[in-house]
């Protein structure tokens, strides 16, 4: 054996060896039984997980969730001494960001310049040009979405998914996947939820009366503008919808509380929108919430009709979430809630006073725990509490409770988040997508092998021995990337044996030309191949290049795409030239060949 | 195995037919184009959802319980929106247009409607129930259009500029054009199945893109290498020589390529297949273009520039 040709063994023994060593995790991880695989200790797990080939969520099943930081919210947050021109400045900003693709804070600057806002009467604390403010706010806003990954991870890690991934996108997106999971509505409220607990007091009722009685003024006063705006026909009519007769009539009286039927919601919104009523409220520092769930009775004729019930609180909170060490899901043991599921809240130390000295001032008073704006309860305060526990009830289930324990433990977000684009793949649909695609592609390479074999005989064998191993190595490839294979990476794949199958193709045909115009086996092969490489090249590197740009520009299943392409270009070139040469100049060198069989 | 060996066939003499029949496949394509193209929620933002019923149900069935779903205390109407099988009759895909304040979990909403209302045809668990759930705002929608179609458009110009380069400009023009006809065309077909664009079928495009580029280098070789000898006389012949020089090769490789994708077609399930359906009329119509739009655009670009 020469040197040249030991060389080459050599080097192609070792990517082989390669291309195995890198894809023994995958394959012994796939053929592992489920009790086997229940058998592994976490370390071993997570081996095996990071060195085999994921499975994107199209194949697997799972949720794909990409949250966006509501930036105009956090704007109004921040800002100071808010008036209306404010206010209507807000609204713009959040019509011109969703309707642009510039950066928020290009929108924002363009904007106030436009509608000469003068920043620093309301951002003081950022700074005194625009400049500054806008450089603070914008450090604010990266903070925020650092601390929404934070939150978002932890929430995740006690969620309990296996191989959860939490990126970053741009700057105000983050990418949410969570491979696996079947309820898909939890996941989403787990992750959405801004878990701001507030616990704040009750208005006694006199003045929650006053408060009502002026809200009703306002609605009839403005009912009698309305009125007296539209033509005087209208007065002939006796109209009678309920918000026109104020907001007291929307209200009834349920176990000591004031309540809401549920239909009648959007009306107390628009009434608790307008500008004289929001005037009042903030004048008397308090706030108009409704219950988390409702209570169903039965109407005069036999109708279920649902109701709310409504809160008028104290608008500042004496103690919010920040203060919770520890939260956790009990079933209650005792009392009317027993054997329901509540949430045992801890505080620190800082809290427990705090707790202490508000239920101390507050003995005979409501308190109203809630959350996200919701009241989940309002015990009355019989007494001073010491040591900084507290209960949560009124949940409507084992997993609801759960889940508040983990966001409340896991902390608020400090920014509403939206959901801009979300993808769930049933795990049915995936397991019938990876079964159905990897017997195409079984039954597919074996037409192939059987085709080329038949065109080319023993060369067409040495052919499928090469896709072979592109195959095998671009696997190994992907697992050494921690690449994650998705139904267009598997369009690559495909593309990538029919690029590897058209290497072989133009050389034979090469060879054969060769051999048609009278040359030595040996001199066929060796011209062939100088002349195939050419053209091999040419093509394999124009699609290269075609697959670096949609790598670099491309989003989601793009990449994937352009990921398996470029390396099954790398692959299948060294497979085609190297390897198969290789064997042929194996055999022609060990013996005179006098025919080839091609 | 003799196959297609020293064939003399005259390609270019049916150019003008060839240029005729694209030019007619091209014009009608984009005129279905301009009809509209069935976009996915991918593109235009909205709401997509997979639902696997117990048993067979009737589309009508569907639209009568989406006649009225409730929604932030409102009831809206959403049985004029798309609904369609998927794989089976008991397998639907509903697509619904994103709605102003649109609440954050719409799709999970009618959902739920669609288990709670037609509760005698459901899986008792609600989890075999959801086969896919998507759904994406307009706002990311309109990003994801532009990204693709940035992310083609400069993956074409960058190859125009290296075939440029390792051939010369006007074999570069006749391999844009070829890979322009090929899209163009596959989207017109395709938009005639009533499949939609998603990002997946992107993908399936940019393969398309790939595989002809790729055809269409194989023979602009040959035809470098030929005009070494030849020069730009006679240069239909040249371009004859090479085409039937690579025929067996250009045969060879489409047809392995489509039994892979005539497979993928037949077995690979619902999922992927608009997938393999748009490389199915790509491969052909890739094929068909290196022969008569890049070798014979460069015929006749070479002729009236030698004129």
């Amino acid at each position: 054996m020469d040197s040249s040709i030991r060389n080459r063994l050599l080097t192609i023994l070792f990517v082989f060896g390669l291309g195995i060593y890198a894809l023994l995790p995958s394959l012994r991880y796939s053929l592992m039984d489920e009790e086997k695989k229940s058998n592994l200790s976490d370390n071993q797990i997570d081996y095996f997980e990071s060195r085999s080939i994921k499975q994107g969520l199209d194949l697997k099943g799972g949720i794909y969730i990409v949250l966006e930081v509501d930036l105009p919210q956090l704007i109004d947050n921040l800002a100071k001494n808010k008036d209306n021109n404010f206010n209507g400045f807000l609204i713009d900003l959040k019509n011109e960001y969703n309707n642009s693709s510039s950066d928020f804070f290009t929108v924002f600057e363009n904007l106030a310049d436009e509608k000469e806002l003068k920043l620093p009467r309301y951002f003081i604390n950022y700074g005194k040009t625009k400049d500054q403010i806008i450089t603070q706010l914008s450090l604010q806003s990266e903070d925020s979405i650092r601390r929404v990954i934070e939150i978002i991870q932890n929430r995740v890690d006690q969620f309990g998914v296996a191989e959860p991934t939490i990126q970053k996108q741009g700057n105000n997106r983050v990418i949410v996947e969570l491979a696996g999971i079947e309820d898909s509505e939890r996941a989403r409220d787990l992750l959405q939820s801004t878990a701001l607990l507030e616990l704040m007091i009750v208005k006694n009722v006199e003045s929650t009366n006053a408060i009502i009685r002026q809200i009703d003024s306002i609605i009839t006063a403005s009912n009698v503008n309305d009125v007296e705006q539209n033509d005087q026909i209208n007065e002939l009519f006796d109209s009678s919808s309920s918000s026109e007769l104020g907001f007291s009539s929307l209200l009834i009286s349920v176990g000591g509380n004031l309540a809401i039927a549920s239909e009648d919601l959007t009306a107390l919104k628009d009434i608790l929108s307008k500008e004289d009523v929001k005037q009042i409220l903030e004048a008397t520092n308090s706030t108009i919430l409704t219950s988390d769930s409702s209570i169903k009775l039965i109407n005069e004729i036999g109708e279920e009709e649902e109701f709310y019930t409504l809160f008028h609180l104290f608008n500042n909170a004496e103690l919010t979430g920040g203060v919770i060490e520890d939260a956790q899901m009990r079933l209650s043991q005792a009392g009317v809630t027993a054997g329901q599921a509540v949430v045992e809240v801890e505080m620190n130390s800082e809290g427990s006073r705090e707790w202490a000295r508000i239920t101390g001032a507050n003995i005979n008073n409501r308190i109203a725990i809630v959350l996200d704006k919701k009241v989940h309860m309002a015990p009355v305060i019989r007494s001073q509490i010491f040591g900084g526990g507290t209960v949560i009830e009124g949940l409507d289930s084992i997993e609801e409770a759960e889940d508040i324990a983990i966001v409340l433990r896991a902390g608020a977000l400090p920014v509403p988040v939206t959901i801009a684009e979300e993808r769930t793949v049933g795990a049915s649909l995936g397991a019938d997508s990876i079964s159905k695609g990897t017997l195409s592609m079984a039954i597919g390479l074996l037409l192939v092998v059987c085709f080329i074999v038949f065109f080319y005989r023993m060369s067409g064998l040495i052919a499928s021995f090469s896709v072979m191993w592109t195959l095998i190595l671009l696997l190994g490839v992907l697992a050494l990337l921690e690449a994650t294979l998705t139904l267009p990476g598997i369009a690559g794949l495909i593309l990538t044996v029919g690029m590897s199958v058209d290497a072989n193709v133009i050389i034979f045909e090469r060879i054969k030309e060769e051999l048609r115009n009278g040359k030595s086996v040996r001199s066929a092969i060796d011209s062939g191949y100088e002349r195939a490489i050419r053209t091999i090249v040419d093509a394999n590197l124009t699609t290269g290049i075609a697959a670096a740009v949609l790598y670099q520009y491309g989003s989601g299943p793009i990449k994937g795409f352009a990921t398996v392409l470029f390396w099954g270009i790398i692959v299948s070139m060294f497979t085609a030239i190297i390897v198969t040469r290789f064997v042929f100049d194996f055999v022609t060198t060990r013996k005179n060949v006098e025919r080839l069989s091609i | 195995m003799k196959f297609m060996e020293n064939t003399k066939i005259n390609f270019m003499k049916f150019k003008s037919f060839g240029f005729g029949l694209s030019s007619v496949l091209a014009f009608g394509s984009i005129i279905l184009l301009l009809m509209g193209v069935n976009l996915g929620i991918d593109f235009k933002g909205g709401t997509a959802i997979g639902v696997s019923f117990s048993e067979d149900v009737s589309i009508q069935e569907i639209r009568g319980s989406l006649k009225s779903v409730s929604l932030n205390n409102s009831i809206v109407d959403l049985s004029g929106e798309e609904i369609k099988y998927f794989g089976s009759q008991s397998d639907v895909m509903i697509k619904i247009k994103s709605l102003d304040n649109e609440p954050e979990n719409f799709g999970q909403i009618v959902i739920n409607h669609l288990y709670d209302s037609m509760s005698a045809k459901t899986p008792e668990n609600k989890n075999d129930f959801i086969l896919s759930l998507g759904s994406v705002s307009p706002k990311v929608g309109s990003e994801l259009s532009g990204k693709a179609f940035w992310s083609v458009v400069s993956a074409l110009v960058l190859i125009l500029f290296y075939i440029s380069v390792r051939f010369e400009f006007r074999f570069a023009l006749g391999a844009i054009l070829a890979l322009v006809h090929d899209v163009v065309i596959t989207l017109g077909i395709f938009s005639l199945t009533g499949f939609e664009i998603t990002l997946s079928t992107v993908a399936a495009f940019l393969t398309i893109v790939g595989y002809s580029l790729n055809d269409t280098i194989v023979i602009l070789d040959r035809i470098r290498e030929n005009m070494k000898s030849s020069g730009t006389v006679m240069f239909e012949s040249t371009i004859n020589k090479s085409i039937n020089q690579s025929l067996s090769r250009t045969l060879i490789t489409s047809l392995t390529t489509l039994f892979v994708i005539i497979v993928l077609l037949v077995y690979g399930g619902e999922v992927i297949r608009p997938f393999s359906f748009t490389m199915l009329v790509g491969v052909i119509v890739g094929t068909y273009s290196s022969i008569y739009i890049a070798s014979a655009l460069l015929a006749t670009i070479y002729q009236s520039s030698n004129k």
